[in-house]
C-alpha cells in the first residue's frame, strides 16, 4: 500500500551560512535515503518544495475564489518535501519515515486512498 | 459465548481487520446457538464458521481475492464437523497490535482490554471512569486506525517492544484489575472463560519474551500472587473472604514460588517500579502462611515507594490500612480522613476501608453506614454477601 510521508520543517534552521551547510547534509541525507529504498526495490517518487514564502493559496468559500499569498496554514513548520512510498505497512512506511533527514520539524505519514477503491 | 477471546484473536490476525473480527464471530455465535445439538469443539467451530462468514463477505465485496482463496480451504459443513483444526494462538500478537503507537493512548489499552479480553465497552468504561458512548467511540475510532492506516498484524520487532510494553502492561493490569474484582467469577461466567487464568497466561508470556524487562516480571509476579489465592477467596456460601481473614492452607504454594523466582530476577536488573513493588507488597502478605504474621510495617514502607512511583488516592487508602494494623485504627482513619473524599465516594473500598476503622475505633453507627454506603453501589454477589454479613453483625 501507498503511504505519503509529509515532511513539515522549520525552515529558519536554513537560514545563514551555518544553515546552507546544513541544507547541504540533509541534502546528502535524501540521496542516501533515495540509494537505500532502490536498493530495497521499495518503489518511491518525491519531491523538495521551494520555501513557504513562495507558496500561493487558493481559498473556496461556497462559490466564490479567493487567493491568498503564502501557504495553507501559518505555523513554524512548512511542508518542505514529500515522499510517497509503496510498502506493506504503516510500520514499514514510519521506518522509513524516521529515516528522513529533518533536523527540526515532523513527518506526517499517511496511507494513499487507492485509485478505484471504494469508501 | 465460551472462547470468544481466543477465537476473535485467530480471526482478526486472519483477517486483518478487528471489525470484521468480531462481526464474523457474532454471527457464527448467532447460528450456534440455532443448532440442535452443540458442536463437540464449540471453539473450533467457531472459528471455521465466523472464517467462512468473513471469507464470503470478502468474496462479496469483489476485493483481496488473494486472500480470500487463502482462506477458502474449508468449505462443506461436514469438514467443519470432523476437522476441528487446532485454533491458532494470535492473542499475544494482537495484543502487541492494539498497544501500537500509532494509535491514540487513551485508546490502546481499551483496544486491547475489548479485542483480547472480550470485556464489554461497558466494562471497560468503569475501568476508565468514562461514559459507555465516550469509550465506545474511542474503541470504534481506533479499530478504524487499525484497518485504514495500514498497521502491521506482526508482532512488532524487538527493538519496538518497549515503546508498546507500558501499554501492554498496563492492559493487562486493568484486565486483571476487572478479573479479581469478580471473585465470584460473574464476569467470566458472562465471557464463557476464566479472565483471571486469561490474563495470567499473557502476562506470563509477555515476561517470557520480555524478560530482560523487570516490569514485566513484576506484574507476572503480581498476578501469579494474586492468583494463588483463588481457593481461599470465597467461603462455602459463595461469599468473598477478605485477604487478612483467608485460611493460607488453602493458597497455591506452586504459584508463589513461581512469583518469588521472577521477582528475584527482577530485582537483578536494578531498576525497581510500580509492579514490582506491588508484587512485593502481595509476597509480605503471602509471608503470613511461613511467618504466622504480617510485617505491617514492610507494608508501609512498600507503599511508601508505591506512592511516590506512581500516586493514587486508591494506594493512599490501601496504605492508610496498614498503617491501622501499625499504628492502630485511629491513626488509620485520620489517614483515611484525609483522602478526597468526594472523588471516593463512587469507589467501595473507600467505604469498606472506613468501615473496617470506624468498627475497630468503637464507631459502630458510622461504620453501619459505611457498609450501607457500599452495598449501596453494587458490589457483586461475593463481595455483597460478605458486607451483608458483616453489616448484620453489627447491629
Amino acid at each position: 500500500m501507498q503511504f505519503m510521508l509529509m515532511i513539515n520543517e522549520d525552515e529558519s534552521v536554513y537560514a545563514g551560512p551555518e544553515g546552507a551547510a546544513l541544507m547541504e547534509q540533509v541534502l546528502a541525507g535524501h540521496m542516501k535515503l533515495a540509494e537505500d529504498l532502490v536498493a530495497a526495490g521499495v518503489p518511491f517518487s518525491g519531491e523538495r518544495l521551494k520555501p513557504a514564502a513562495t507558496a500561493t493559496t487558493l481559498r473556496f468559500d461556497n462559490g466564490t475564489t479567493t487567493l491568498h499569498d503564502g501557504p495553507f496554514a501559518e505555523t513554524h513548520e512548512e511542508l518542505g518535501g514529500f515522499y510517497i512510498i509503496d510498502v506493506a505497512s504503516l510500520d514499514e512506511a514510519l521506518e522509513w519515515a524516521r529515516r528522513i533527514p529533518v533536523p527540526k520539524g515532523g513527518i506526517e505519514v499517511r496511507p494513499v486512498w487507492p485509485m478505484g477503491a471504494e469508501g | 459465548m465460551a472462547a470468544r477471546p481466543r477465537v476473535v484473536a485467530a480471526l482478526a490476525a486472519q483477517l486483518r481487520d478487528l471489525d470484521a473480527a468480531e462481526e464474523a464471530f457474532a454471527g457464527a455465535a448467532e447460528r450456534a446457538l440455532a443448532l440442535a445439538e452443540a458442536p463437540r469443539d464449540l471453539a473450533a467451530w467457531l472459528f471455521v464458521v465466523a472464517r467462512r462468514r468473513a471469507l464470503d463477505g470478502v468474496r462479496k465485496a469483489a476485493a483481496e481475492a488473494r486472500t480470500a482463496d487463502a482462506l477458502a480451504q474449508v468449505t462443506d459443513m461436514a469438514d467443519i464437523l470432523t476437522l476441528p483444526e487446532p485454533i491458532p494462538d494470535e492473542r499475544l500478537r494482537l495484543l502487541f497490535i492494539c498497544c501500537h503507537p500509532a494509535i491514540a493512548p487513551e485508546a490502546r489499552i481499551a483496544l486491547a482490554l475489548k479485542v483480547i479480553c472480550g470485556l464489554p465497552v461497558s466494562a471497560i468504561a468503569r475501568l476508565f471512569v468514562v461514559s459507555e458512548q465516550t469509550m465506545f467511540q474511542r474503541i470504534t475510532r481506533a479499530k478504524a486506525k487499525v484497518r485504514e492506516a495500514g498497521i502491521a498484524f506482526e508482532l512488532p520487532p524487538r527493538r519496538d517492544w518497549p515503546a508498546r510494553l507500558a501499554a501492554v502492561l498496563l492492559a493487562l493490569e486493568l484486565a486483571f484489575t476487572a478479573a479479581y474484582a469478580d471473585a465470584g467469577g460473574e464476569l467470566s461466567a458472562d465471557l464463557g472463560e476464566d479472565l483471571g487464568g486469561e490474563v495470567e497466561r499473557l502476562a506470563l508470556l509477555v515476561a517470557e519474551l520480555v524478560h530482560e524487562e523487570p516490569e514485566a516480571l513484576g506484574l507476572a509476579a503480581l498476578v501469579l500472587l494474586a492468583r494463588s489465592r483463588q481457593a481461599a477467596r470465597l467461603d462455602d456460601t459463595g461469599a468473598m473472604v477478605p485477604l487478612s481473614q483467608q485460611d493460607c492452607a488453602l493458597w497455591d504454594f506452586a504459584r508463589i514460588t513461581e512469583a518469588r523466582v521472577l521477582m528475584e530476577r527482577a530485582a537483578q536488573a536494578g531498576r525497581s517500579g510500580p509492579y514490582q513493588v506491588m508484587a512485593a507488597i502481595q509476597l509480605t502478605h503471602a509471608r503470613r502462611a511461613f511467618d504466622g504474621a504480617v510485617d505491617w510495617g514492610a507494608v508501609v514502607r512498600l507503599y511508601d515507594v508505591l506512592l511516590a512511583l506512581r500516586p493514587s488516592p486508591m494506594v493512599s487508602l490501601s496504605r492508610a490500612l496498614a498503617l491501622a494494623q501499625v499504628e492502630g485504627a485511629a491513626a488509620g482513619l485520620a489517614a483515611v480522613g484525609e483522602l478526597p473524599a468526594e472523588r471516593l465516594a463512587l469507589a467501595r473500598p473507600w467505604h469498606v476501608a472506613r468501615a473496617d476503622l470506624l468498627a475497630k475505633t468503637g464507631r459502630t453507627g458510622e461504620a453501619a453506614a459505611a457498609l450501607d454506603a457500599a452495598l449501596a453501589l453494587g458490589p457483586p454477589r461475593a463481595e455483597r454477601l460478605w458486607l451483608e454479613r458483616w453489616r448484620a453483625g453489627l447491629t
